[in-house]
């Protein structure tokens, strides 16, 4: 492995984790809170979820992870860390999946 | 603190289908259906082996996955120990306690999501987990489960409600719809407080109209695939919903009533089952690691549901008992299709996996 992968190939791949309630991926639903690399070998991403109380939760970590498995090198680490602050609020979705949600540029709460 | 494995998860599943199983047949011999002595024994605790045992059992297991402490996992434990009591013709005693104290951890799980967020729907959430615990102790209190069936009903409706809550933030949705949602909380609440059928089938009627308009499923019924399936799920069930509500309105939940069967399998049935159906697929997953791939065939317990339900009302409001008893073993046959239809769905994807 040559050059190091960046933040914007790691969003790349956990782009692939939809959230199959709301049809989205984590990535644009904001759920990503954090993503650090800490030496070439070590990657620390922190996301959350929008529910304390739903199950899913571990299960898209897992599935996380098996996204970042395709593409980091073997001998990179990730971690993800499930974190509840700040809560998540619908301000952090991205754009592109604000509008197809029918938010307009305005709304912001 | 430490999580339970998805293994140790699968037995309390396994017990709360054990629930599941002997709460239909039990109901099944309620309308003078042959079967087995247990399931015939317990036939006047259909109620609480469908609502306390098996839904208890996977609600508070699925809240207890989200909580991720060891202890939540008590909760179900207690909720399978309570119908597996009722079926082996314990006590009456046993069943409830056992079942009050896994009420008791639904609350205690609840308040950990509740900690890590306080909101409406968390709230909520946790007031439906006392819902729970306030009909088992007026079961207990009483020795009639007819004192319960507003409180357990509410149990149900509220955890659906308060989950649906929680999604429409991905959604433009106003100010206002919240406050209306907080209010029909309230006026469901009364209802069962003060035993008023009408303003309790207000409030049902008022949700239902609330989930038809602001649930995101509205939007996702436009997608495709597992969200689409979803959604179908979640709408056909807010017209049962709204279907319960008008009967009730008309005296259904009255005890004795002769509509009183097709409100309450309004709810339980095409409310509650259809939303089983559809997140099934990923909630199973979610709690045991087992992976269930969509497939369209997911649509034929569905449709089968509704219309089975369809006829078993039609039965109930037009006082032919005789279609109301048929119609009732094809409900039970329906829940059969649907956990036929994932099973075969995990095998094939398995034993795709393993060539």
């Amino acid at each position: 492995m040559t050059a190091a992968l960046d933040t914007e190939q790691i969003r790349a791949a956990l782009r692939k984790v939809v959230d199959p309630e709301v049809g989205a991926n984590i990535v644009d639903l904001g759920l990503i809170y954090r993503i650090e690399f800490d030496g070439p070998a070590k990657l620390l991403i922190e996301m959350t979820m929008t529910s304390p109380a739903c199950p899913m939760g571990e299960m898209i970590v897992d599935d996380a992870y098996a996204e970042l498995d395709r593409v980091l090198p073997t001998d990179c680490q990730p971690e993800i860390r499930l974190v509840w602050e700040p809560p998540w609020a619908p301000a952090m979705m991205s754009e592109k999946c604000r509008l197809s949600l029918g938010w307009n540029e305005a709304d912001n709460t | 603190m430490a999580d339970l494995k998805p293994g140790g998860r699968l037995p309390l599943l396994f017990f709360g289908m054990l629930s599941l199983l002997g709460g239909v047949m039990a109901g099944l011999g309620r309308l003078g259906w042959d079967v087995p002595a247990p399931a015939m024994q317990a036939a006047g605790v259909h109620g609480p082996l469908m609502i306390a045992a098996f839904f208890g059992t996977v609600i508070s297991l699925e809240r207890a996955v989200a909580a991720g402490r060891n202890w939540s996992y008590l909760a179900p434990l207690a909720a399978g120990a309570s119908g597996i009591s009722l079926l082996a013709g314990a006590p009456l005693l046993l069943g409830q306690i056992l079942g009050s104290l896994g009420a008791l951890g639904l609350i205690a799980a609840s308040a950990v999501a509740l900690r890590r967020q306080v909101a409406v729907f968390t709230i909520v959430l946790t007031l439906a987990a006392g819902c729970w615990l306030v009909g088992n102790l007026l079961w207990l209190a009483t020795g009639n489960v007819g004192a319960a069936v507003a409180w357990w009903l509410l149990f149900l409706v509220l955890t659906i409600a308060g989950e649906r809550l929680e999604l429409t933030r991905f959604l433009p949705t106003p100010r206002l719809a919240q406050k209306l949602f907080i209010g029909i909380v309230g006026v469901l609440m009364l209802g069962a407080v003060g035993g008023l059928d009408r303003i309790f089938s207000g409030g049902l009627i008022a949700l239902a109209i609330w989930l038809l308009r602001y649930d995101i499923a509205r939007r996702n019924i436009a997608t495709e695939g597992l969200t689409r399936f979803i959604a179908a799920c979640l709408l056909s069930g807010y017209a049962w919903l709204l279907a319960a509500g008008l009967l009730g309105l008309a005296g259904a939940f009255v005890p004795g009533h002769a509509w009183r069967d097709a409100a309450l399998h309004a709810i339980g049935l095409g409310f509650v089952f259809a939303m089983v159906f559809g997140h099934a697929p990923i909630i199973f997953p979610a709690v045991t690691r087992i992976k269930i791939p969509y497939h369209p065939a997911l649509y034929l317990p569905l449709t089968l549901l509704h219309l089975t339900l369809a006829l078993r009302v039609f039965g109930s409001l037009d006082g032919n008992f005789a279609l109301r008893q048929q119609a009732a073993l094809l409900n039970g046959l329906v829940l059969v299709v649907f956990i036929a239809t994932l099973v075969t769905l995990i095998r094939r994807n398995a034993q795709r996996g393993a060539r």
